[in-house]
């Protein structure tokens, strides 16, 4: 579904990615952890082209998409993307959100897009807070628009960026929960997170990145309580305590 | 604490609007005294001249809106194009050696195709480049010179290169007030395009929004309701710059107050009419702009108007 090979990417004289390669079958849900700066948000965006490698291929389905001749803006529509810090449009109600890619991306009707956003907000348990602006909600509630948002554009497979950090501790639940689910119907996603719980019960596979590279891959079970890296140990022992 | 302490204390506000009404109203007696003293207001004057003054003003609200409806179009490319950080040289070059690698790596295409393409990425930089620096050498222009100076510049640039408009004072005068405003209205623009947040244009680039689109439906919508106000104090400034397109023979309201045969003997009176009416048109503006405002207000967007409940005070420590 989604293949990365020997991606590279600098930013000035930082050399954030180095070589990284891996691949995300049909349904998998792969979670990326490791220390801050180690380049999983970069990795992210390198996926849905907001950043640019500097050399790779990155394959969606099979299409070659940071080829010349490939339009981002059609990349980005395969790939729906969760922000840590929601990132919902402050002047829109919620329903607003989902329906603004529809309408002005996707050309569909009006109230075609209307009835899809409603069932989507239902779907992540929001359908009492339609008319709600973002500022009126908790930060629980527009991660959860925010993921409808993604989802409106029927996506082929979804990056979240550590979509629960920002989060107050009592919130952090309702949006795991989306996303579990989101993951047992067969959605292929790759998530940044540092929630164990999540790792465990959704993930099919993990990846500890350090220092620009993939250090170890592994089932949940592997990394958090075999690691063969010396370094994944380390790290692993300080997120567990 | 003494009961009268805290009696001026509970109703300070009051006291407060009360003092600076009674400073107005002593400096216009004051003025009024200066200037008309012992010889007494000149009714008849006003009441025989000010539909006259009424209607010069028109001209400059005429001038004023359109040189202000162009000046939104200036001020919006011009600040879009700054809010982009400016291209140093350096950097450009960098691009450019960046760009003709990979034209090199690519082995699709023939030879000379590949030097086409080379030599296309080679201009649209460039262009980028110069009209950046353009945009910026236009803004710092219209702001280091005096308005007086730029109004007398398109007079004589139209007496010497297009004569045959040269006698066209309100042409003239709109042209050069519009460019003056968009030179303005592009750091409203700027300043209100880099404050919505970057994280907004991401997300819309993550749905697929392409760069115009992003900004037509989620950085132009937010961003313009953070420059209401500063794009009315233009407005503002405009209509009383405005004042200036006299030197340009336009019949305005000034071009009254400076020819006309009773300028010498009823000085107040004239100054009174046109004060009455330019003060009656911009506060009327502030007000329905504020209205405008409170109507168009989203919840999170911008500086929010707190307004305690009726009886609610402020709690002071101490008090």
């Amino acid at each position: 579904m989604i293949r990365v090979e020997e991606i590279e990417k600098h930013f000035g004289a930082l050399h954030v990615l180095r070589g990284i390669t891996f691949h995300v079958e049909k349904g998998e849900a792969i979670v990326i952890i490791g220390p801050s700066g180690s380049g999983k948000s970069t990795l992210l965006r390198c996926i849905n082209l907001l950043v640019e490698p500097d050399s790779g291929k990155i394959f969606i389905d099979g299409v070659h998409v940071n080829h010349h001749g490939i339009r981002h803006e059609w990349v980005r529509q395969q790939v729906g993307m969760v922000f840590q810090s929601f990132n919902l449009f402050t002047h829109l109600t919620a329903i607003e959100n989902v329906t603004l890619g529809l309408t002005r991306v996707k050309s569909m009707p009006r109230d075609q897009a209307i009835e899809k956003a409603r069932r989507l907000l239902a779907r992540v348990g929001l359908a009492a807070k339609e008319n709600a602006y973002p500022a009126e909600l908790s930060g629980g509630q527009q991660q959860r628009v925010a993921i409808a948002r993604a989802l409106a554009m029927d996506p082929k497979a979804m990056l979240f960026d550590e979509p629960t950090s920002a989060l107050d501790p009592e919130y952090i639940r309702e949006v795991l929960d989306v996303m579990t689910a989101l993951a047992r119907e067969g959605m292929t996603m790759i998530v940044v997170t540092h929630e164990m719980g999540f790792a465990s019960n959704a993930a099919s596979r993990i990846l500890f990145m350090d220092a620009g590279k993939i250090v170890e891959e592994g089932s949940a079970e592997q990394i958090f309580h075999h690691p063969k890296e010396e370094r994944t140990r380390s790290f692993v022992s300080k997120i567990l305590r | 604490m003494a009961d009268w302490i805290r009696f001026l204390r509970e109703r300070w506000q009051y006291f407060d609007a009360a003092l600076a009404l009674a400073l107005i109203v002593g400096a216009l007696v004051y003025i009024y005294d200066l200037l008309v003293g012992s010889r007494g207001l000149d009714v008849a004057y006003i009441t025989r001249n000010y539909t006259l003054y009424l209607h010069a003003v028109l001209t400059n609200v005429y001038a004023t809106t359109i040189a202000f409806l162009a000046g939104l179009a200036i001020g919006f490319s011009v600040g879009w194009l700054r809010t982009a950080r400016t291209a140093s040289l350096a950097k450009f070059a960098g691009s450019m050696r960046v760009e003709k690698r990979e034209r090199q790596e690519d082995a699709s295409g023939s030879e000379s195709a590949r030097r086409l393409m080379v030599v296309l990425s080679l201009l649209w930089f460039g262009t980028k480049y110069v009209i950046r620096r353009i945009g910026d050498g236009f803004v710092e222009i219209i702001r280091g010179t005096p308005l007086y100076v730029q109004i007398l510049f398109a007079s004589s640039y139209f007496i010497i290169f297009l004569p045959q408009y040269a006698s066209e004072g309100i042409l003239i005068g709109i042209i050069a007030l519009a460019i003056n405003t968009g030179g303005y209205q592009a750091e409203i623009f700027r300043a209100g395009l880099q404050t919505v947040h970057s994280g907004q244009i991401e997300a819309a680039r993550a749905i697929g929004f392409s760069r115009l689109k992003a900004m037509r439906y989620v950085v132009l919508p937010q961003a313009l309701r953070l420059i209401i106000p500063p794009l009315t104090n233009e407005y503002i400034g405009l209509f009383k710059a405005s004042t200036f397109l006299f030197v340009l023979g336009v019949q305005d309201e000034i071009s009254y107050l400076a020819q006309h045969e009773g300028f010498a003997g009823d000085v107040f009176e004239i100054f009174a009419i046109v004060t009455v009416i330019f003060l009656g048109i911009t506060v009327t503006l502030s007000f329905v702009v504020q209205a405008f405002e409170r109507r168009f207000r989203i919840p999170g967007l911008g500086i929010e108007q707190v307004t305690l409940p009726r009886g609610v005070r402020i709690a002071r420590a101490g008090g």
